[in-house]
Parts: structure tokens; sequence; C-alpha cells
């Protein structure tokens, strides 16, 4: 492919845009980054959503539906949370114990999965139901706040939500691209009947697999929590809705995978669905009016992508008729 | 032979007396048994309760209050809900109390409580709808029903109140430049859009201007229902709501625009009609005023101690004690009635605190397992109660107010 192609289908959807988003800014009046307060929010959002996105796509590309990442997120964060106030300790601190117990609770939702053999989205949804109550009952239901806690809300700043985005990337391209455990991954996606014939271990690449996951969204976790100083409790699959905001930048990332590195592209969908909110945030759109956009813009893109074939051949059949 | 017969003939006289006295004493017991009596503590009542909300600080305090000071008090049994969330959820839910023989149902949970009275009617259950009340159609057309005990709660206009209270406070200081959090107002939740009513009409007043074409509680109503329960930002007179955010939808873009209210440098003063803790706590600057309407907890104490908060209207836990009684006194025969024979409706307010001092004070009463506001003692006056003695205990709930009632 040559490189020219290479770089408009890796930057079509997050310049698109990113062109249409702050052309209906100018249209309202309104500039699109006007303050560092603009910038922090959309730097926020994308290190939100990217997180998500990787540790959904990790599974789901396996064929792995999992329900529980936003369980894990909420539970990592109460207990890293919990364990930081009683010692008085840092956000660093924090953000490394919400790391460390979102891959405990990644890998026991995968032991799980992997013990049980039912299928995933079942076993997902009884993990998320655990862990929604273990946050539950560990907090008397009243979640955590850190209002108060001026040093743990003053970690949410550019740099160190870059920082975050960086590790994080460089850790997907390197884990999945570079090392025997991402082929190994690749070639189980690619035919696992195979892949085990060739001597893959099928059980502990998924098991790391979840690992991973829950290290991103106890990450996930922390910002959410330092970000507005409070953890509130969810019950009945409450925790489940941080996911949904992981589809659109998973579908593009896909697309855009075609061109680049699909670990590129949900980065770049994470982009994407940032300048978005970030145009949500800068015109103050009701939040009935951003679900309906939010979930058009969804459907027009996989409508997109699944009559690719249809909608590019109309265009050929108009140049071959010019 | 003669005095034997009219011996007997005096001693029949002497037990019918007797007997006749006898009935006359227990039907009399019957109507002022509060007195007399007691609850009956013999044998165990069930009661359903159906809530909507499991995790708010607000419902986890009434939940204590019931479970940890009530159950330990009284020989009853609560058995609640699961987080209800539509009306076929609140349904199914009274049909497995029914199930399991609960005597009567408190209800938080308002999806649709017409339903939910027809069905303890049809089924013979008592009901009572606890911190909420009925509108005033519907308490027309239950009132009557044999098993709907009544409601007890902030009614609307004390909704209002406690908006329009909450944003005197700061006008009243001086301040012009608000930043609102209008929680479920876009839901078309009734109580909050009456909160946000009452703030935009004390801001009309004080600013003297009007926001919609409104100025005064029925129109600034009418005009906030006319926009589709969608407020935004305007220039009201003199004062100006800078910013306005509502939902809870907890992602990027809902935190970005709290951010942005609370960020705003022209914003003086932060009010939320609900949840302002949890909206603006993380994102307020050191100079801004914090205002909200929920309830007292460790954090909401800890937040006024450290000058986060500063002030704040809440509901106390204990505030569902005279509804539970006279459900009570219902099950065990002494319904409270008003005096056309109708179910109650009586309103309820909220104990405001404006300093953290004031805060911790209720807090410590609110959240104590032995010596809540509302004790046993003082609950037991209410049994089997006339409705006039229950209409004054509930409406002296002001904190002092009720100090006074335990004493």
């Amino acid at each position: 492919m040559k490189l020219g192609k290479k770089l408009t289908g890796t930057l079509a959807i997050p310049v698109i845009t990113l062109l249409a988003v702050w052309l209906i800014c100018s249209s309202k009046g309104v500039a699109l980054f006007e303050t560092q307060l603009n910038i922090l929010t959309f730097v926020r959002a994308i290190a939100n959503v990217s997180l998500v996105t990787f540790a959904l796509a990790i599974n789901l590309n396996s064929g792995r539906f999992d329900f529980s990442v936003g369980s894990v997120a909420l539970l990592s964060s109460v207990i890293s949370a919990k364990i930081v106030l009683a010692l008085n300790l840092g956000p660093v601190a924090m953000l490394l114990l919400s790391i460390v117990f979102g891959a405990i609770f990644g890998l026991i939702s995968g032991a799980v999965y992997v013990s049980v053999k039912l299928p995933p989205i079942i076993v997902s949804l009884a993990i998320a139901l655990f862990y929604e109550g273990l946050a539950f009952a560990l907090t008397g239901g009243h979640g955590v706040s850190f209002a108060n806690s001026a040093n743990l809300l003053s970690f949410s700043t550019i740099p160190n939500l870059l920082i975050i985005i960086v590790i994080a990337v460089l850790f997907m391209v390197v884990v999945f691209d570079h090392t025997r455990f991402g082929y190994e991954y690749k070639a189980l996606q690619s035919g696992q009947k195979v892949a085990v014939n060739t001597g893959i271990k099928e059980i502990p690449n998924a098991l790391i697999c979840y690992t991973i996951a829950g290290a991103f969204m106890g990450a996930q976790g922390f910002i959410s929590a330092t970000t507005n100083g409070t953890i509130q409790m969810s019950l009945n699959f409450g925790s489940i809705s941080p996911m949904f905001m992981a589809f659109l930048p998973m579908f593009i990332g896909g697309f855009i995978g075609r061109f680049s590195n699909d670990k590129m592209g949900y980065l770049l969908g994470a982009v994407t669905s940032a300048l978005i909110s970030l145009l949500y945030v800068r015109l103050n759109v009701s939040s009935s009016v951003q679900q309906i956009v939010s979930a058009l813009l969804l459907v027009c893109f996989l409508i997109y992508l699944n009559n690719e074939g249809v909608i590019r051949g109309l265009f050929v059949r108009k140049e071959r008729a010019v | 032979m003669k005095t034997l017969k009219r011996l007997t003939a005096l001693l029949l006289v002497v037990v019918m007396v007797f007997s006749l006295a006898a009935c006359g004493s227990k039907e009399s017991g019957g109507n002022d048994s509060a007195q007399t009596s007691g609850p009956d503590d013999s044998q165990n009542v069930k009661i359903g309760v159906l809530v909507s909300d499991v995790t708010s600080a607000e419902a986890l305090a009434f939940r204590a209050y019931y479970e940890e000071y009530i159950q330990e008090q009284y020989n009853v049994t609560f058995m609640y809900s699961d987080e209800l969330a539509d009306a076929a959820a609140e349904a199914s839910a009274i049909d497995n109390f029914i199930a399991n023989n609960c005597k009567a149902i408190i209800s938080f949970a308002s999806a649709d409580r017409p339903a939910q009275i027809e069905q303890c009617e049809q089924n013979g259950v008592y009901y009572a709808v606890a911190t909420g009340t009925l509108t005033e159609e519907q308490y027309e057309q239950y009132k009557g029903y044999e098993h709907y005990v009544g409601a007890i709660g902030p009614d609307l206009y004390t909704e209002y109140m406690a908006g329009y209270n909450m944003a005197k406070y700061y006008l009243d200081q001086g301040y012009t430049k608000f930043g609102m959090f209008g929680g479920a107002t876009p839901y078309y939740t009734e109580m909050h859009i009456y909160r946000a009513a009452g703030m935009l009409v004390a801001m009309c007043e004080a600013g003297n201007g009007t926001y919609m074409g409104a100025n005064d509680m029925g129109s600034m109503i009418g005009a906030i229902y006319g926009a589709g329960c969608q407020l935004e930002p305007a220039v009201i007179g003199d004062v100006e709501l800078v910013g306005y955010v509502a939902g809870y939808d907890f992602d990027d873009a809902w935190f970005g625009k709290l951010a942005a209210v609370a960020n705003d440098p022209s914003v003086e003063v932060l009010l939320a009609v609900g949840s302002g803790q949890t909206a603006f706590a993380g994102f307020k600057q050191a100079n801004q005023k914090l205002g909200d309407i929920d309830c007292y907890t460790a954090d909401s104490v800890a937040l006024m101690e450290s000058g986060t908060l500063d002030y704040l209207a809440g509901k106390f836990s204990a505030s569902i004690g005279p509804v539970f009684i006279a459900v009570l006194s219902a099950v065990q025969g002494h319904p409270i009635r008003t005096e056309e024979g109708n179910a109650f409706a009586i309103s309820q307010g909220y104990w405001v605190a404006t300093s953290a001092e004031q805060a911790k004070e209720y807090f410590e009463v609110d959240s104590s397992k032995t010596e809540p506001a509302y004790t046993r003692a003082m609950l037991d006056t209410l049994y089997g109660a006339s409705y006039s003695d229950l209409e004054a205990f509930v409406q002296k709930y002001s904190f002092e107010e009720i100090k006074e009632l335990a004493k």
C-alpha cells in the first residue's frame, strides 16, 4: 500500500471529524480550544476512552465479549482509594495500586471464564455483578469521596494524562506486536484450532489478555475517580455503561487498522470520540441530544462498514460513467 | 324460691350490666389505644419497602434507620425490594411482598404510584408513601381507599421553597453570578424541577428580571415545562445564571460541562438541586460557594468543615419514622385518618445547615442508632393517634423543634 493511501486512510476520520467539529463550533461563534480547560477536557477524554477501548478490544478481537471491564475499574479504584486515604499516600501510589488490583481482578475474571467454560458474555455478566456487590459492600454503599484531598485531585493534568496515554499505546504496541505472546495472540485470533495444533496454549494466552485488560481498566478507574473526586457505587450492571463509550473508537480503530497499526487506530478512534465529547461541552449540548447524536454516529459508521463494498461500487461506477 | 328467683334475676342483671360495660370499655379502648396500649409487639409484622434507588447516601441513611433502629425497637421485619427502574418492576416487587406475607408496603418508588395503590388495595395490603406526596389529583382519587394509609414527605411547594431559600441565602449576601446543576430536571423529575424553579424565582426577585419570561412560581414551572425541562444560562436582570448542567451521564462530556461551569471565573456560587457534592465538589474553585440539597453524611460534614460546601438542605433519615408508625398502627387495627375519614397527606421539610458545626450536630443525631431524631418513645405517642396529633408532630420537623419534642 502506498504511503499516501496509508496516511489518508489513517488520518481521514479524525481529520474530517476535527474539521466538522471546528466548523460547527465556528458557526455558533464558539472556539473549540478556547482555554486550557478545553484542552484538559479533550486529553482526559482521550485517556479515558483509549484505555477502555484497549481493554475491550484485547478480548473482543478474540471473540470474548467482556461486560465486566467497568466493574473491574470500579472495584480496583475503590480498593486503591481506600488504601491511599488510609495511609495518606499520593496519586502515583493510587495509580499503581489501581493498575495492580485491576490486573488481579482481570486475571480472576479470566480464570473464572477458562474454568467454567461458559460463554464469555454470561461469565462476564456474573463477574460484573459480583465485583459491583463487592465494591458496594466494601464502602457500605457510600462509595469513596476524596473531594477534600487536593493531592489526589491535582493529578489529572494534561502532562500526566499524556504520559499515561503514551505508556498505554507503547505497551500495547510492544506487547501485542513484538513479543511471543503477541504473535500467539494473533495466531489464535486468525485460527484457534490451527494455532493450538501448532503448540500454542490458548488458556495462558486468554488469562494474560484478561490481566492486561484489567490493568488498563484499573488505570481508567483511577483517572475517572481523580477527575471528579468521588467514586459512585453501581449495582445491577450499572458499571457496564463505560464500556459503551469504547464501541465507536473500536470500530474506527478497526477501520484505521487496515491502513496502519490497529493500536494506533484505537488511539485515533479515541481522539475522534474525544473531539465529539468536546463539541458537546463547548456547545453545552443536552444529554438527550448527545445520546441521539452518538447513537446515530455509531449506527451510520456500522452501516458504512457493513456496506462498504456497495458504497465504493457506487463511486467506482460513477467514475467509470464520467 | 321466690327469693332465689329474685336473686338469680338480679345476678343476671348484674352480669348483663358488667358484660355491656365490658363491651363498651373494649370499644372505647379501640378508639383511644395510643394512650392505653401502644404497639403490639407480640406478633411480628412484615413490611415491604419499595425503593428505586439503593446507592445514594439518602437511600442508605433511610434504610439504616429502618433496619438498624426501627427493626431493633419494634417486632417488625422490613423486606426491601431491589432497585426498581419502572412500573412493571414495582408491580412485580409488590407481588413478591404479598407472597411473602407482608401486611403493609412503604413506598419510596414513584414510577407509578396510582398502580401501586390500586394493587395494594385489591390485595388488602396497607400502603403508604414515604419522603414524598401524591399529586392533588391523585390524592383526591385515592384518599378514600381503605388500605391507603397516607403520605409524609416534602410536597412540591416545600421542594420549591428549598431551592428558593438556598438561592436567596446567597443573593442576600450580594452574590449575583451563579452556576447551576439541574440534576434530574431534564428527565421531568418534579422534585428537581420545583427546586430549580425556586432558585430561578429567587434570582428573578433579586435581579428584578425574568427567566424565559417568568418571575413567579406558577409561571416559572410553566416555563420550565414549556422548554421541555431543558434550561439554559441567561441574564436575569442584575443577576446572571452563567452556566447550567443537568443529567447524570457520568461520561467525559458531562464531566467536561461541570468543569466548564465551575472553572468559569465569573461564577461566584454553584447551586445544585441535588447531588451537588458529587457533581461539583471535584471541580469547584476555592473562592466559589457551593449549596446543595441532599442529606447529612460523614462526607458532607467533612466537605462543610473544609469549606468546600457551605449550605446544605438535607432530609434527615428519621423523617420516615412517622409514616412507619402510622402504617404499623393501621396494620394493628388503629388506622390514622383525617376527620373526614380519609388518608393523610402531610408535608415535611428539610434541615438546613449553613455551618460545619450545624452540619456536624445534625449528622450526629441523624446517624445515631440509639438516639435518632425520632426515637421509639416519640413514635409511640403517634400509635393510634388522631390526625391532628400526627400532623402537628410531623410539621415540627426542624432540628430545634424535634429536640423540643424529644424532651
